[in-house]
């Protein structure tokens, strides 16, 4: 049986980083050398290893069909609605660029749970990919926010009331909760100064925090590499050169995203509900599938226990998300070797599976 | 083995999209929708089998005022071509109302009959007015005592930058003239209401004499009366001062005026039968006037309706918001 790579170098020379001889940095008047200087493991364009790559062209499209939708926005109560309207309804191809935006977060959610899963099934969390994982991590955390200051945006119903909800459930948190809404609101109302807030935390605050998260992330893939193939202990000693292999690799991956969500965009345009009306208090919203199983442990948990729903499972989660490097002691990266780890990631995931069709059963049935 | 892509790992991508589906059109709202059916060619009548493309809604109805507590249901169905939108209404009216204070000849004198008229509109936004597709009518039309927009029975809209598209059709005002009438609605000002007529020429004309004691009108010679026997104003001429009339006999009070330019837009045809109304109206999808909404067929539409029993504007029944959208 052949022995599995050592999984303790940090050195970007393991076989499976960039790799230029030396990982030095690139001269600001030659980038271009320092790219084709640049050699990676084959394995950064197998296909179905190239989520991160998928990943990095959702966000450079989220990035530019923001900054399209953002010419038009107007965000104030009274007016936003009608600039979003207008957009996806009389600006040069509004709705496809509005579909791209309202779709690439859709898909870059799934996206990082499936590459957060595979990440997880693979041990690459493990040393050295500690700061990998926790960066990663962070990125999935960061993800919700944008939805959550996003949806208000348009000002619509389905927006107003569900930021309403998400407000009230941060409100619930012991401690922080209050205060925190106080500061996203600037006052008693959702009005001006809470869609000005969130508008500025979705377009300034928020990107800053990916995009440094994002650079930190692929840093550190660079330095430490690719995770070993989960059902195999071979690894692929061939090395490609980042430019313009990878490089093009990943153009073709941003076209083809692109053409797919242009075509999601064309037959199914995206949503938007009827204008806000913050005095319609029976307009109830439905939660989106990625807050379902959230929503379903706040209506479990109620009364006094409501915190556990709101701040003590949801706390906890996210605390074994970044502490998971440091908790599992497993002998070996492979899957068979970290049996425990992965059930319980399972029981996990199979909780929130069931909590989430709990609540698709609950709204939309 | 290596870890390779298999029909395995595509079915869980596949899956993936699925739920990128599902998450962009599983919310929804509870409001009644009303979907246009897309046709070739539009229906040339009542009773054209393109009707049957389109699936009707039965909109429920609350009766106002005198008609407090009592209900109405409104079967609505809606088709559309590239050019124009056309709508199908059905109600029961146990009553055929188009006296409208008709004259009648009591055998020396003029007097008007008791008797209003039955009509439907529709209320739609042409720039947004607040709160209209939550509240509908209940913000524009039938607003509480003291609204910043309703004054002395009259009503608006509360800013100028908010204006509906008002189509009325009337059983004995508008369709002899084969038309719905065609308004909408501004701000609401001290001196007047925000109702307004659309551009161009149309409405009524009141056949009185200056002393408002006899009609002025009669049908002119070879010219016949139209429906439900009303007289069309392009139909008469003054009444002779040698014409003598027998008891009994009636003239129409509220004479059609032909529909011109913007105000002439919405056609109309209707049958009553049965003890019920079937009206159609169509109206091009974009006139390309200000004081009418444009349809874009790929979006939606709030509208409300009003139905009025042989009655005036303050005793109707009224709809909540509909959502129109086109298949």
């Amino acid at each position: 049986m052949m022995k599995p790579a050592s999984r303790t170098s940090v050195s970007h020379d393991n076989g499976r980083g960039l790799h230029m001889g030396t990982m030095e940095a690139p001269a600001l008047s030659s980038p271009m050398a320092w790219l084709k200087r640049t050699a990676t493991d084959r394995d950064v364009c197998a296909w179905n290893r190239f989520v991160g790559g998928t990943l990095l062209a959702l966000v450079v499209l989220l990035f530019l069909s923001g900054a399209f939708l953002a010419f038009y926005y107007s965000p104030v109560p009274g007016t936003a609605y009608d600039s979003v309207d207008f957009t996806l309804f009389e600006a040069p191809f509004g709705n496809i660029i509005k579909g791209i935006h309202h779709y690439a977060w859709n898909l870059l959610l799934v996206l990082t749970i499936f590459h957060l899963v595979r990440t997880l099934v693979a041990g690459a969390y493990r040393t050295p990919r500690r700061l990998t994982w926790i960066s990663g991590g962070t990125i999935l955390v960061l993800l919700p926010l944008f939805i959550i200051t996003g949806d208000l945006l348009p000002w619509d119903q389905r927006g107003y009331w569900s930021t309403q909800v998400r407000l009230s459930i941060i409100a619930s948190i012991p401690l922080i909760g209050e205060i925190t809404v106080r500061v996203l609101q600037g006052g008693a109302l959702t009005g001006i100064v809470a869609l000005t807030r969130f508008y500025v935390l979705h377009i300034l605050f928020l990107p800053c925090i990916l995009l440094g998260c994002i650079v930190a992330h692929f840093y550190f893939v660079a330095r430490h590499g690719l995770a070993e193939r989960v059902m195999t202990t071979s690894s692929s000693a061939k090395r490609i050169p980042f430019w313009p292999r990878v490089v093009n690799r990943w153009l073709l991956t941003l076209l083809v995203t692109a053409l797919l969500l242009v075509m999601l965009s064309h037959f199914w345009p995206p949503p938007l509900g009827d204008p806000a009306d913050p005095t319609d208090s029976t307009y109830i919203p439905k939660p989106e599938w990625w807050v379902l199983f959230l929503n379903q442990m706040v209506a479990i948990f109620k009364g006094k226990w409501a915190v556990l729903g709101t701040t003590v499972i949801p706390g906890v989660l996210t605390g074994l998300l970044f502490m998971l490097p440091f908790l599992d002691r497993s002998p070996d990266y492979r899957p068979a070797q970290r049996r425990m780890i992965l059930v319980v990631a399972g029981g996990i995931a199979a909780g929130i599976i069931v909590l989430s069709l709990m609540g698709y059963s609950e709204h939309f049935s | 083995m290596p870890f390779q892509f298999s029909n395995r790992h595509c079915s869980v991508y596949l899956l993936m999209i699925v739920a990128l589906l599902w998450s962009g059109t599983a919310l929804g709202a509870s409001k009644q929708i009303l979907e246009a059916a897309e046709v070739k060619a539009g229906p040339t009548g009542l009773d054209d089998a393109i009707w049957n493309e389109a699936e009707a809604i039965q909109v429920p109805f609350e009766g106002k005022e005198v008609f407090a507590g009592q209900k109405a249901s409104v079967a609505t169905k809606a088709v559309y071509t590239d050019q124009a939108i056309y709508f199908l209404f059905k109600w029961k009216d146990p009553t055929l109302s188009v006296v409208k204070g008709a004259w009648k000849y009591g055998g020396s004198k003029w007097e008007h009959q008791k008797g209003n008229e039955d009509r439907i509109s529709l209320l739609f936004e042409i720039n947004r007015i607040n709160n209209f597709a939550t509240k509908g009518c209940a913000i524009v039309c039938h607003v509480p005592p003291g609204a910043s927009n309703a004054k002395n029975g009259k009503f608006g809209t509360s800013t100028a930058a908010e204006k509906g598209d008002l189509w009325h059709w009337k059983a004995a005002r508008s369709d002899p003239a084969g038309v719905a009438d065609d308004t909408w609605l501004t701000k609401i000002t001290d001196e007047k209401g925000g109702r307004k007529s659309d551009d161009g020429s149309g409405g009524d004309q009141r056949n009185m004499t200056e002393d408002k004691s006899a009609p002025k009108y009669m049908p002119a010679p070879g010219q016949t009366l139209g429906k439900h026997d009303i007289l069309l104003a392009a139909h008469a001429v003054e009444i002779p001062s040698d014409m003598v009339f027998k008891t009994g006999d009636t003239l129409t009070y509220r004479m059609p005026k032909k529909h011109e330019g913007s105000r002439g837009d919405i056609q109309a045809e209707s049958h009553y039968a049965g003890g019920g109304w079937t009206v159609m109206l169509s109206r091009a999808l974009d006139t390309g006037n200000e004081d009418d909404v444009a349809f874009n067929t790929r979006r939606k539409y709030n509208f409300a309706m009003a139905l009025f029993d042989d009655s005036g504007d303050e005793n109707s029944y009224d709809s909540e918001v509909i959502t129109l959208q086109f298949k």
